[in-house]
């Protein structure tokens, strides 16, 4: 089948490791003052891109792709030597197309205009003083002419080589869920959607993981939050799903109990004929019997210990989120992100939330307990915004007076080719 | 600097054609054709130099060209962008996904996709002729044997687009592509689309060319599946024993009327449910005609293939052949002649196109009305 994932682009030619990652970030390097500070800017840019994609009224799966393609783009590009916030435009406007969905250029560049120019509003006067005059700020606005934009997605399809298929997590953790039907609605116009049934691409598994609409949720908010990070480009899709469906069983307070009930069952010295029968019938607890979680997750016959790295990561990611407040004052933001996400277990509560929340946002109520912050350890996205005029700048200033008295090879797509002949 | 230039500090990158994916061939063969050449400016050292023009798409010129690296021809589809204001055609983009999730023997191949000189190249494998074009010519006859292969090749195109759950939406003559080894590939998918199949949804009906588009899209229908794609084949199915199509209408009422003076009106018990459509008031038929199909097609196809042309060219979609069902035809399975590839046509001297009879025609027509003043 030539259009299952393991002959699809995205895996041949999209799914890169740590080296080519840093081999990517090499100039932005110079001009900032920590790796970390690099890591707070992919949770910065993917704030930025939701936010845009929900001023647009997108679905979710657009949002992911319009993030994926932004990841590739910059895979290929520095920060420093480009604009990422029409970088994101440009990602949202190609991505509402390729899922199918198209808005009008207008309206992009409009809404990019309104929310551009209030992410730059919102800088606090410490970092605006860095900043001789207003005119600095004149510079970063948003070009009003629809041709820029066209002219960006020319360069962004160019860099993304036409390879507009992307897969995500969410039909993952859907068809592991036994949630088709919902699927079918949600991604209409994706490929394969219209093939009958068909085995699962990867994995043997015919198991059905039973969650409810909580845990569910919780998983799906998982898959939404590992945008934040680069892990869309190292790791398959299905490793995704899998890893936030285990973060979410281990979180998760009902789930929990239930592998905890499960494992005591087997600790206690029953008869079992077969261990996986005795560990379904030893707890009689719920109404019907509880389903085998351990005995499901060694069935989908994927490597665990691929999963517990990517799992790994996410909680790295929500360490580091942790720090990351999207208000300006460090006091209101302590009830927004105050906590690490491992004691967040009680996961969320919210049941009505939409399907584009985080499991930040959606555990707000629980954050009260969270530990007061020093505001030097907190980064706001306006300290980015900063950031990234800043790298900007000393970039140019370096172009144009090397010093090595050489000139700077500025574009790296001459570099590559020249490099290749 | 940055506003006039969006995101990008230097506009090299446009200048010289360049494949996309210089770094990975895709296929053993196909490595040639992604390796990266040496940058030069000018056009002369390009990769491809264009040979002639052999086509217009949905949404550009098609070009014949050559690969300097080795030797081998291919049709650069040109993306217009300069017209296009919304930057990136939407059609353009779903094509270029369409078509890198297939892969079929009668589906045409898209090798890559180029960008030079600020434009969007879409690298298909060469095809010598379409089947307008090779119809029209005399200096190859093709034969019972050859008609029943390419008609089996289309239909395994279209069984497997859509397996794939794609709807082609614009099958005719000047977008079935035939090769000098007498290979049928389904080409121009503009107008294609994915659809849903547990779920029927609503699609513009201002699909498929005129002469092609099934009765159903004429009564306004916007619900329907591939079996629109289905009528389409039949009238090309008819067009490769006539040499010409069928139902020649000029506009969408007169269309109508030319299907029914050949296959007859259609009658509820034939086609429950047409009333229901949108636009049946306003173009039913006035009078009842009869069936004249078998009589005005007897001589030119056996009975098998009249048996299948006509499930083909069933009035009720519900009640038309799917591609897979057609293929177990019994004009297939066992009349003869057995099917047989046209590989007479390496021998046939020049490339056939639409285009080029289209050009012929004109020429002839310059030359008569010059002649008559």
């Amino acid at each position: 089948m030539a259009t299952d994932f393991w002959s699809s682009s995205h895996n041949k030619r999209w799914i890169v490791d740590r080296a080519t990652l840093k081999q990517a970030r090499i100039d932005d390097l110079h001009y900032v003052e920590n790796a970390e500070q690099l890591d707070f800017l992919n949770i910065y840019f993917a704030n930025v891109i939701s936010k845009l994609g929900k001023r647009l009224q997108v679905r979710q799966r657009v949002i992911a792709t319009a993030t994926v393609f932004f990841r590739r783009f910059y895979t290929k590009n520095s920060y420093c030597e480009t604009d990422p916030f029409i970088v994101i435009s440009a990602c949202c406007y190609v991505a509402a197309k390729a899922e199918e969905s198209p808005v009008h250029i207008k309206n992009v560049v409009s809404e990019s205009r309104l929310l551009f120019s209030r992410e730059i509003l919102t800088t606090p006067a410490e970092h605006a003083a860095d900043f001789d005059t207003e005119e600095e700020y004149g510079i970063k606005h948003f070009p009003s002419d629809n041709s820029k934009l066209a002219e960006m997605e020319f360069y962004l399809v160019h860099d993304l080589e036409c390879d507009l298929i992307v897969f995500h997590p969410y039909r993952t953790l859907m068809a592991l869920c036994g949630k088709e039907a919902i699927l079918n609605v949600a991604e209409a116009g994706e490929l394969g959607i219209g093939v009958d049934g068909g085995p699962r691409y990867w994995g043997t598994g015919e198991g059905k993981l039973e969650l409810e609409e909580g845990p569910l949720q919780m998983a799906w908010f998982i898959i939404n939050d590992t945008y934040r990070s680069e892990l869309c480009l190292l790791y398959p899709p299905h490793m995704i799903a899998i890893a936030a469906i285990y973060l979410t069983l281990v979180l998760n307070v009902t789930t929990r109990a239930a592998i905890q009930t499960q494992a005591q069952a087997q600790n206690q010295p029953a008869p079992p004929p077969t261990r996986r029968s005795s560990r379904t019938s030893s707890s009689g607890t719920h109404k019907k019997a509880p389903q085998d979680i351990v005995g499901f997750m060694a069935g989908l016959n994927v490597s665990m210990s691929l999963v517990a790295t990517i799992a790994q990561e996410i909680i790295a990611l929500y360490t580091l989120w942790d720090r990351y407040k999207e208000d300006a004052t460090p006091e209101s933001s302590r009830s927004t992100f105050g906590r690490p996400p491992s004691s967040a277990s009680a996961g969320t509560k919210r049941s009505a939330a939409s399907r584009d929340t985080s499991v930040f946002m959606g555990s707000e109520e629980l954050s009260t307990a969270g530990t007061p912050r020093l505001a030097d350890d907190v980064v706001t996205p306006a300290f980015l915004t900063h950031l990234l005029f800043r790298m900007r700048e000393a970039r140019l200033a370096d172009v144009s007076h090397p010093a090595t008295g050489r000139p700077v090879a500025v574009n790296k797509m001459l570099e590559r080719t020249q490099a290749a002949g | 600097m940055a506003s006039d230039h969006p995101a990008v500090l230097d506009d090299n990158r446009r200048e010289h054609s360049r494949p996309l994916s210089p770094q990975r061939g895709r296929d053993h063969d196909l490595e040639q054709i992604s390796r990266p050449h040496t940058p030069t400016r000018g056009g002369r050292d390009e990769l491809y130099s264009i040979v002639s023009q052999v086509g217009e798409g949905t949404f550009g010129k098609v070009y014949k060209a050559r690969n300097a690296m080795n030797g081998l021809y291919v049709a650069l589809k040109r993306i217009r962008m300069e017209s296009e204001r919304d930057g990136f055609p939407v059609t353009a983009m779903r094509e270029i996904k369409l078509l890198q999730s297939l892969r079929h023997d009668n589906v045409v191949r898209l090798y890559e996709m180029m960008v030079s000189n600020g434009s969007v190249y879409m690298v298909f494998e060469y095809m010598d002729h379409d089947l307008t074009g090779i119809l029209s010519q005399t200096g190859f006859s093709f034969t019972d044997a050859h008609l029943k292969s390419l008609c089996r090749q289309m239909l395994a195109g279209l069984a497997y687009l859509h397996h794939k759950g794609v709807i082609h939406r614009d099958i005719k003559g000047s977008n079935i592509l035939v090769n000098n080894r007498g290979e049928l590939k389904l080409g121009d998918f503009g107008l294609a689309r994915f659809y849903q199949k547990r779920r029927r949804s609503d699609y513009t009906n201002r699909v498929i060319t005129l002469w092609y588009r099934p009765p159903e899209l004429l009564f306004g229908a916007t619900v329907y599946g591939p079996e629109v794609d289905m009528w389409s084949a039949g009238c090309i199915m008819l067009e490769l024993f006539t040499k010409k199509p069928v139902f020649q209408g000029t506009d969408e009422i007169h269309q109508l009327e030319f299907i029914f003076k050949i296959l007859g009106t259609p009658s509820p018990e034939r086609w429950p449910g047409v009333s229901d459509l949108p636009w049946y008031e306003l173009v039913k038929p006035k009078e009842v005609i009869p069936n004249h199909f078998r009589d005005m097609f007897r001589k030119w196809l056996s009975p098998a293939g009249l048996d299948l042309a006509e499930q083909l060219l069933a009035f009720d979609p519900t009640k038309r052949v799917t591609a897979v069902q057609a293929m177990e035809a019994s004009y297939f399975k066992d009349e003869n002649p057995p099917a047989a590839m046209p590989v007479g046509l390496a021998n046939l001297e020049g490339e056939w196109h639409e285009l080029e009879t289209k050009r012929e025609r004109a020429k002839k027509r310059r030359r008569t009305d010059g002649g008559t003043q």
